[in-house]
């Protein structure tokens, strides 16, 4: 005779109805009921839509006064009361002051969250940094969540930091954050996986709260990165604060740009000869030719042979500072093009 | 078809309830006694009486329009009422939800459990047309169940009126509304009465013997126990309750012939008196050679999806009868 006790609906918060909260979610608690039904509690209970979010474990639950799933589409409100649970978050999706009513609601179904997430999924490990670094990255995700990851993996939020964007050889980018350490004014990178073909983009040091704008850049570095090898010749650590105008050039070519001319002519004598294109970068970034013939461990004459065979193939003159920078360029949009 | 009696039977314990209605049940514990006893059944009206829904309630926002009529009631009975919800601007003529409902034959009225018929409805796009019937113990069988008959008659003769389609009429009824549509549906069968397109059977009270395992099982648990169920039966069969000369329209789980049926759906708790009941009155049907849906969600206790409408199996207990309306209409 459900018709007796009516229909369950929000708790009135002038009725004392505080205890209520307390051994309904502790009854779900007991229950082993799951992560949805203790957020569902959260909304029903308050008539409020409730959101647990979990970055570290991929969680995100949104659910309607009316008891209905309904996952969130946008960020939370700074403004909304919330409670922590280990890494996740609970927000009541209410405007003004919280009444205390929803803070027992939300710090015993913040309770029942934590002990239902050890029960379930177990503590985050250290096997979840790469989704931590996620959250960080992402200026997408809210304060506190970009806050807890932090503070999960250890990070200091009060010294500059950069975002590094490592690329392995299968096109796969990784995200690292590192303090900000410099030794004779270079900057001093973490040790890195010993990995041949590793590419390394690294972004600008900024503040905590600025690091997805440094992740974008040391995904721009990155592309400006080279294999170091016969094939891609250069440096395969790239710094953002060190690009200048090749960074708008960067910008400027995507998956879809058709190479200029100038790549494809470069293309063109790279097939010419195994030694052409090192010889050509040599030429173009060197300090001087004498240089560039040491640097490839070749005669200075052999040099100039080379240079004027590969002229030919290329049609422009490399050894003045125009033909240089040409040179300079056309390798710049080339690795762009080999990294979309 | 034959119940084992409870004493050959070995039970366990009650089946765990859902850990969501578990905990919503702690928000209304101690609003009403455990059980009903003839005592108690002036009270337990007056305490339903609360949470009738209004006149606003029924409109769903506009969606129906609500009015009542009364029409000839059994022969030699007084009138029968119907709440009459009809779609307000249908296009063409419509389904008819035929609604009986709940109380356990002894308390209720033509607006109880409206709403959530009214939101199934809207999602048919189908009429309710609820009915009024005479309660036990002041009024006996037959007479709930003749008012129910009467009113259907009613309305497959009126189907012009009621901008409805005579060939989509479906009874639904909870509870002992179940028990009485399951009825309804026998009479017009055996008595070549309208032709009915379902029977929606939601946890239907079925079996006046109330002696199934999970009668026994559930002794004392959750909202409608063995000794509520006994007072209701009790009321409207007198001592006849659970003798051998007790009638299917009654008692449709006494019916030894269910072939010749409309599809019926049946749900029901896996934690409630009834389950066992239903579960059997679905195979009964599917032995005759009838079609049913049978639905027993876990943990659910007596009417779980009209306390707590929020909790998940709850939805999806709601989610799954408008689903099957619209595959028989």
């Amino acid at each position: 005779m459900e018709e007796l006790a009516g229909r369950i609906a929000a708790l009135d918060p002038e009725a004392g109805d505080a205890l209520k909260a307390v051994v309904f979610f502790d009854r779900l608690v007991e229950g082993r009921a799951n992560l949805e039904a203790i957020v569902r509690g959260a909304a029903v209970l308050t008539g409020h839509p409730a959101r647990l979010v979990d970055e570290a474990r991929h969680l995100r639950i949104r659910v309607t006064p009316e008891g209905v799933r309904q996952d969130p589409a946008g960020p939370a409100d700074p403004a909304w009361p919330y409670a922590t649970a280990d890494t996740a978050t609970l927000w009541l999706e209410r405007p003004g002051t919280a009444r205390p009513l929803d803070l027992t609601v939300l710090e015993r179904a913040a309770q029942a969250v934590r002990t239902t997430l050890e029960r379930t999924r177990g503590r985050a490990t250290p096997a979840d940094d790469a989704a931590l670094i996620e959250v960080i990255l992402d200026d997408g995700a809210s304060g506190p969540a970009r806050a807890h990851a932090a503070h999960r993996l250890g990070l200091r939020t009060d010294v500059p930091l950069r975002a590094l964007a490592l690329g392995g050889p299968c096109g796969k980018v990784e995200a690292k954050i590192t303090e900000d350490r410099r030794a004779n004014g270079r900057t001093v990178l973490p040790r890195l996986p010993a990995e041949d073909g590793l590419r390394v983009g690294v972004g600008p040091a900024v503040p905590f709260a600025e690091l997805p704008g440094s992740w974008q850049a040391a995904r721009l570095a990155l592309r400006l990165a080279a294999d170091d090898t016969d094939q891609d010749p250069g440096p395969s650590v790239v710094y953002a604060d060190e690009l200048g105008g090749l960074a708008v050039l960067a910008g400027a070519v995507g998956p879809e740009t058709p190479p200029a001319p100038d790549v494809e002519a470069l293309e063109r004598a790279a097939s010419a000869a195994p030694w052409m294109l090192r010889t050509l970068h040599a030429a173009a970034y060197a300090p001087s030719l004498r240089a560039a013939a040491t640097d490839l461990v070749v005669h200075h004459s052999t040099l100039h042979d080379r240079l004027t065979h590969a002229e030919r193939l290329l049609g422009w003159n490399v050894r003045d500072p125009a033909g240089r920078l040409r040179l300079q360029l056309a390798f710049a949009l080339r690795r762009l093009h080999r990294h979309p | 078809m034959t119940v084992t009696s409870s004493s050959a039977e070995r039970v366990g314990p009650p089946p765990p309830f859902d850990p969501e209605l578990e905990a919503a049940l702690t928000l209304v514990h101690g609003t009403r006694p455990a059980s009903l006893t003839p005592d108690l059944i002036e009270a337990w009206r007056q305490g339903s009486a609360v949470n009738e829904p209004t006149d606003e309630e029924l409109s769903r926002g506009g969606a129906f329009e609500a009015y009542e009529r009364t029409v000839p009631g059994p022969a030699g009975a007084p009138d029968v009422t119907l709440l009459i919800c009809r779609p307000v601007n249908a296009p063409a003529p419509t389904p008819v939800l035929y609604n009986i409902h709940g109380g356990g034959m002894v308390l209720g009225n033509r607006r109880m459990g409206l709403v959530d018929v009214l939101d199934m409805a809207l999602e048919a796009g189908a009429a309710v047309v609820s009915v009024e019937y005479r309660l036990a113990s002041e009024h006996p069988h037959p007479a709930p169940v003749e008012d129910c008959y009467a009113g259907l008659l009613w309305v497959a003769d009126n189907t012009a009126e009621l901008n409805a389609d005579p060939g989509r009429i479906v009874v639904v009824g909870t509870s002992a509304g179940g028990g009485l549509a399951a009825a309804v549906v026998l009479m017009a069968r055996d008595r070549k009465g309208p032709a009915l397109a379902g029977q929606m059977l939601l946890c239907p009270m079925l079996d006046d013997r109330n002696d199934t395992p999970s009668a026994v099982q559930m002794e004392g648990v959750g909202f409608w126990d063995r000794t509520s169920n006994e007072t209701g039966w009790t009321a409207l069969l007198g001592d006849a309750r659970g003798g051998p000369d007790v009638s299917p329209y009654a008692a449709p789980a006494r019916a030894t012939d269910l072939s010749g049926l409309p599809p019926a759906f049946i749900d029901v708790g896996s934690a409630e008196t009834f389950r066992d009941e239903d579960v059997a009155y679905a195979t009964a049907i599917w032995r005759a050679g009838g079609q049913a849906e049978l639905h027993v969600w876990p943990g659910g206790f007596h009417g779980f999806a009209q306390l707590a409408p929020h909790a998940a199996v709850s939805q999806a207990a709601k989610a799954a009868r408008p689903a099957w309306l619209r595959r028989i209409l």
